[in-house]
């Protein structure tokens, strides 16, 4: 904090309220778009379904009931959301540490060849596509066809190859990690930018001296440069986490959170515009917020640490 | 020397098959579906994207079966000329055909001593004889997905085929115009363009205010305000649209251009801040402190320096803002509607409610993909500046 | 240089500021706008004093071709009596509870019974808007209905209660029409012991996986069950995880998740989207001897299948034994009562009305003026089994408001992708409880 004080030199004071007066649009702004609808969801996650009254109106007279905070019973303890609060696991799990390695990897490699450019905005494509092409696209990848004729590539390869086809979508056991590797595809090229930009961060002497001194590649890279872009790693990290924990459209667009792929995003989805529970939408809501906060808090304490140390 | 030369290009060849490999994976996906874009959608259902370019159905059966007699155009009989559709009519399925087959001609089997193909290899022998009569005559590859998508098509066949036999439906002119049809991309496309670059632009220049704020300022509460600020990005936007199309309603903001600016601001600004402030406070204290020895002022100073300086920062925060705003549908569906439709919102809409004309989607996909494409390649290289600003300092 | 670009910020802002203000009003996307004229009567259309001018806002489901269909079928109106339309098509529910919750609805919407229960406050009823109820028969007014109040025009029909097939192959293979449902069991026995697969039963639809299956539990509801206790279960009276709904699941579960007796077996039926299910029967070889799937099925066949023709290579057929039909309908619903909305609901509830939307080809009209002016066959052949039919039921689903629909959906999807039926019913049974509490 101190650090922070007496970054910015005295000579630049200036009166009260002018800082204040450079805050002042996005202060508004955010108010009214986020805060004020925050607040809102807050109060309707105690409502009942009309929000003709409080939650516990909702209750059904012999099953289990937690008065005013029935909608959090819902989403707190009910099996749908147990199993997205286990997917939205696998999804942290599986897609924050496959979009980080894969980006790491790509950007690494392609800072040593000559066709560096083309090969990044390959890898950015997919975040170019909307979800609704994403979706057509990868129809053409999972795509199971009962009959003699796959259109789907994977399973084109695996009859090819003569196997049995595969539902990769509705099979429980696989369906969610298909539904990851759509995430991965569609996100690594956000991870790749940001730490090929670290990487080339870090200073060519260091790197020189070290291959001088006879370091291999693989020396050069876990020695040298992990440790200088580690900081980048963590802020990718944690906006991965908070990305993933919000992840929604993939899952609505793909299998509208049926056979087993529900996760907590696309619930409250449904429950707001499906089932039109308002109550039970924003007491998700709200429990999706508590799961980000503390990712939340650790990239704004890292960020300071950061800043005192410079 | 040339030995060396060959060691290093050896050493390096883990990379590019690694690295191509992977550029392979990613654009596999994408390409299929650029393949079944330009392929009648009678045809996607039947056979994988990646046969698109193997010999047409039923050839290598027809061979087999048919041209010793028939000839391998199907004319070599002139009673039984296979091009001709009122015969082929007759034997355009597997199960006719078949029973066809199954009867002797003039004493003897049809097929003499080949046996009659199971129902799998008359099925490709019928296909083959629609094509070669015209019943199913349909090319490989077509342009059709791509003017039908551009120009609204809502009938039962083609743009192009409806226009050749003039009966295009009454909001079609079959010229360039259509091109500007409400229900085409093309308007659709501008539309896009006037909710994104706005969209983009608001947030970024508050963003960028703020940050200066945090970064060159003093107040008390700089870091409480700063953390909650960049924390709000914890909200979930679908919480938020009742609520703020309640307030839109009231004000008259709903299906507003303005009203959608603000919104997409208000969502984009918590990441923005958190990126601009990291650029802006990792820039060079002494530039600072001589420009206001200089008798700047942070009004000044913020134009003249700040701004100026954080491009990189505002390159790459602008396209991933960009891109988030051209692939929405939810928002714009919801505070613009069919009022003004943007992109998404038409691209949706090709598919009907019962879930036919997604074919159109393929091309439609492929159309609203160019620009940020363009864009991100444009500016690409600043990207290498300005991500950076998001994690470490310079 | 350097203040060139804070100006560009500021300049390009207003810049798009003023093209958009400038825009604002040309933009419009209807296409229905027609040059305005004064005659206040024209071609038998009243105008209920709707001025040249006025304008309705609509929101509806339909897109593309339908879309086209219904413009064709309101452009007598809007000639007459220069009426503006300005529509908005979307499948996205979020968009209607987000306009009516913000209190900005639109003029009329069209959508399914369950919003009729969940705005009904907010609804203006048909009979103060001069609906001509004698044109509906009363089967068709029951579910419009909430509370005595008759909230729902149904303008647009389909019915669900049949199975389309190929009647050429069903020839070459030798199988008969059936006319009861033991010969239909029988028949499907048949196709088995035969070889051929009897049923497509594909029921992959995005977020909507599995109306397909519920569209079929419920035919087997009335034909087991008959159409009374197909509308308890839609008023609570019988509890949705009774012993029938166990039987009918039992039914369709015996076939739904055999490779035998459907394409792909369990996965076949929840991984094929409902489109290429229909598809099936009329592949070559065909993959599967028939599909159940409502009446659009066979416009959708005719447009993959260019070379088949409807009668001789497609056509459908009643289920044996269902005792009444099962039909959807959309619900034309008013939100505000102005002489141009007025105007609307008397056209599309009058004789010429109806007669006009059988013209169109958009469906059935479940208004009696579309008796015989339907000129598609299967449309006709379609018509006159709603017209001669004694009872129609709508889909549960859609009918009991809540997410019911959903938890149906999901019911199903659990039980065919191998979970506990029990369990699975029990679940939605708690859905429909909370629902018609």
């Amino acid at each position: 904090m101190a650090a922070q004080a007496e970054q910015v030199p005295s000579i630049m004071k200036q009166g009260r309220a002018t800082p204040w007066a450079y805050l002042l649009p996005a202060l508004i702004v955010m108010a009214t778009f986020i805060v004020y609808p925050g607040l809102n969801t807050f109060y309707l996650s105690f409502r009942n379904t009309g929000n003709t009254g409080w939650a516990g109106d909702n209750c059904i007279a012999g099953e289990p009931c937690w008065g005013a905070f029935e909608n959090y019973r819902y989403a707190l303890t009910s099996p749908v959301m147990q199993t997205a609060f286990g997917n939205n696991l696998k999804w942290i799990l599986l897609m924050v540490s496959g979009t980080v390695l894969l980006g790491l990897l790509i950007a690494a490699l392609a800072d040593r060849v000559r066709y560096e450019s083309p090969a990044k905005a390959i890898i950015f494509l997919p975040l170019a596509i909307s979800f609704v092409g994403a979706g057509v696209i990868w129809k053409f990848v999972y795509a199971f066809g009962s009959g003699q004729v796959q259109i789907g590539l994977l399973n084109g390869l695996l009859t090819a190859l003569g196997g049995q086809p595969v539902s990769w979508l509705t099979e429980p056991r696989i369906n969610t990690v298909a539904l990851i590797v759509v995430g991965v595809w569609m996100w690594t090229g956000f991870c790749m930018t940001i730490l090929a930009a670290a990487l080339k961060n870090v200073p060519t002497e260091i790197i020189e001296a070290a291959r001088v001194d006879g370091a291999n590649e693989w020396q050069v890279f876990w020695g040298i440069m992990m440790p200088q872009i580690l900081p980048t790693v963590a802020v990718v990290v944690t906006t991965m986490v908070i990305n993933v924990l919000k992840i929604f459209d993939i899952v609505y667009v793909m299998t509208g959170g049926n056979y087993g792929t529900e996760v907590i995003a696309n619930r409250m989805y449904i429950e707001m515009y499906t089932s039109f529970k308002t109550g039970r939408a924003a007491a998700i809501a709200v429990v999706l917020i508590a799961v980000i906060i503390p990712a939340m808090i650790y990239n704004i304490r890292r960020f300071r640490a950061q800043e005192a140390a410079r | 020397m040339s030995a060396q030369r060959l060691k290093r290009w050896l050493g390096g060849l883990p990379t590019h098959i690694v690295l191509i490999g992977l550029c392979g994976l990613w654009l596999l996906p994408t390409l299929g579906l650029l393949v079944t874009s330009f392929r009648p959608f009678q045809d996607v259902a039947e056979t994988g994207w990646w046969t698109a370019l193997s010999p047409p159905k039923g050839a290598a059966e027809y061979a087999e079966f048919c041209a010793a007699c028939h000839g391998s155009d199907g004319k070599k009989i002139a009673a039984a000329d296979l091009t001709r559709q009122e015969l082929v009519q007759s034997y355009r399925r597997s199960f006719t055909l078949i029973a066809a087959l199954e009867k002797e001609i003039n004493g003897r089997p049809h097929l003499g001593d080949t046996p009659v193909p199971d129902e799998f290899q008359a099925a490709a022998v019928a296909a083959y004889l629609r094509r070669i009569s015209g019943i199913e005559a349909r090319p490989r590859f077509t342009l059709d997905n791509y003017t039908d998508a551009m120009t609204g098509y809502r009938g039962t066949t083609n743009y192009a085929a409806d226009c050749a036999a003039g009966t295009q439906s009454l909001d079609l002119f079959c010229d360039w115009r259509d091109l500007g049809n409400p229900r085409g991309m093309g308007r659709a496309f501008l539309n896009s363009l006037l909710v994104a670059i706005p969209s983009t632009l608001l947030p970024i220049l508050f963003a960028a205010f703020a940050a200066y704020a945090f970064s060159w300022m003093h107040f008390p509460g700089r870091q409480f305000m700063f953390a909650l600020l960049v924390g709000l990005q914890i909200v979930p936007l679908q919480m938020t649209l009742i609520p703020i199309s309640r307030l839109y309603a009231q004000l008259g903001l709903n299906g507003t251009f303005f009203g959608i600016w603000l919104f997409h601001t208000g969502f984009g600004l918590p990441y923005a801040i958190f990126l601009m402030r990291n650029f802006l406070g990792s820039l060079p204290q002494e530039l600072f402190e001589s420009a206001y020895l200089d008798g700047a002022s942070h009004w000044t100073a913020f134009w003249r320096l700040a701004l100026p300086l954080s491009a990189p920062a505002i390159a790459s925060l602008g396209i991933f803002q960009f891109l988030w705003i051209w692939n929405d549908l939810l928002v714009a569906l919801v505070f613009l509607g069919g009022e003004h439709p943007v992109l998404t919102y038409q691209i949706g809409n090709m598919v009907t409610s019962l879930g036919s004309g997604w074919h159109l989607l393929t091309a439609a996909a492929f159309i609203s993909m160019a620009l940020p494409l363009i864009v991100f390649l444009a500016l690409q290289r600043y990207f290498v500046r300005g991500l950076l600003a998001g994690s470490v300092k310079g | 240089m350097n203040k060139q670009i804070g100006y560009l910020f500021s300049t390009v802002v207003i810049a798009a500021m003023l093209i958009t203000a400038c825009g604002g009003g040309a933009t419009t996307a209807a296409p229905t706008a027609a040059p305005a004229t004064s005659a206040p009567v024209a071609g038998g259309i009243d105008c209920l004093g709707a001025k040249a001018g006025d304008t309705i806002t609509m929101l509806y489901q339909w897109s593309g071709q339908e879309e086209t269909r219904l413009n064709e079928i309101l452009k007598p109106l809007v000639d007459a009596c220069g009426l503006v339309i300005k529509p908005e098509s979307t499948r996205d529910q979020a968009l209607l509870d987000t306009k009516v919750q913000a209190g900005t609805p639109p003029d009329i919407a069209f959508w399914n019974t369950a919003q009729l229960v969940q705005y009904e406050a907010a609804l203006v009823p048909m009979d103060k808007l001069g609906a001509q109820g004698e044109n509906y028969a009363d089967f068709f007014k029951a579910p419009g209905t909430v509370n005595g109040k008759w909230l729902g025009l149904p303008v647009k029909a389909d019915i669900k209660t049949i199975i389309w097939y190929s009647p050429a192959v069903f020839a070459a293979k030798g199988y008969a029409v059936p006319t009861t449902w033991a010969e239909l069991e029988a028949l499907v026995e048949k196709m088995k012991a035969n070889g051929d697969v009897p049923w497509s039963m594909g029921m992959e639809s995005g977020d909507a996986t599995g109306w397909t299956g519920s569209d079929f539990i419920q035919d087997i509801l009335l034909v087991k069950q008959g159409p009374q206790y197909v509308l308890d279960l839609i008023s609570g009276d019988v509890a949705y995880n009774d012993a029938g709904v166990k039987d009918a699941y039992e039914i369709y579960g015996k076939w739904a998740r055999d490779p035998k007796y459907t394409v792909g077996g369990a996965q076949g039926t929840l991984s094929t989207s409902f489109l290429d299910a229909i598809y099936k029967p009329y592949s070559d070889p065909p993959e599967a001897m028939m599909v159940k799937q409502s009446g659009f099925a066979g416009g959708e066949v005719a447009k993959k299948y260019t070379d088949l023709k409807y009668g001789t290579d497609y056509d459908f057929f009643a289920i044996p034994g269902a005792q009444g039909l099962q039909g959807g309908a959309d619900w034309m619903m008013a939100f505000s009562d102005t002489p141009a909305v007025r105007a609307l609901v008397a056209y599309l509830s009058s004789t010429e009305g109806g007669a006009n939307w059988a013209k169109s080809g958009f469906d059935l009209s479940p208004n009696k003026g579309a008796a015989g002016n339907y000129i598609d066959p299967a449309l006709i052949k379609k018509g006159e089994a709603l017209a001669n039919t004694k009872g129609f039921t709508p889909d549960i689903g859609d009918t009991i408001p809540g997410g019911f629909g959903k938890a149906e959906w999901t019911a199903l999807v659990d039980y065919v992708n191998g979970g506990d039926l029990d369990a699975a019913l029990a679940a939605a049974a708690q859905v429909q409880a909370e629902a018609t509490k």
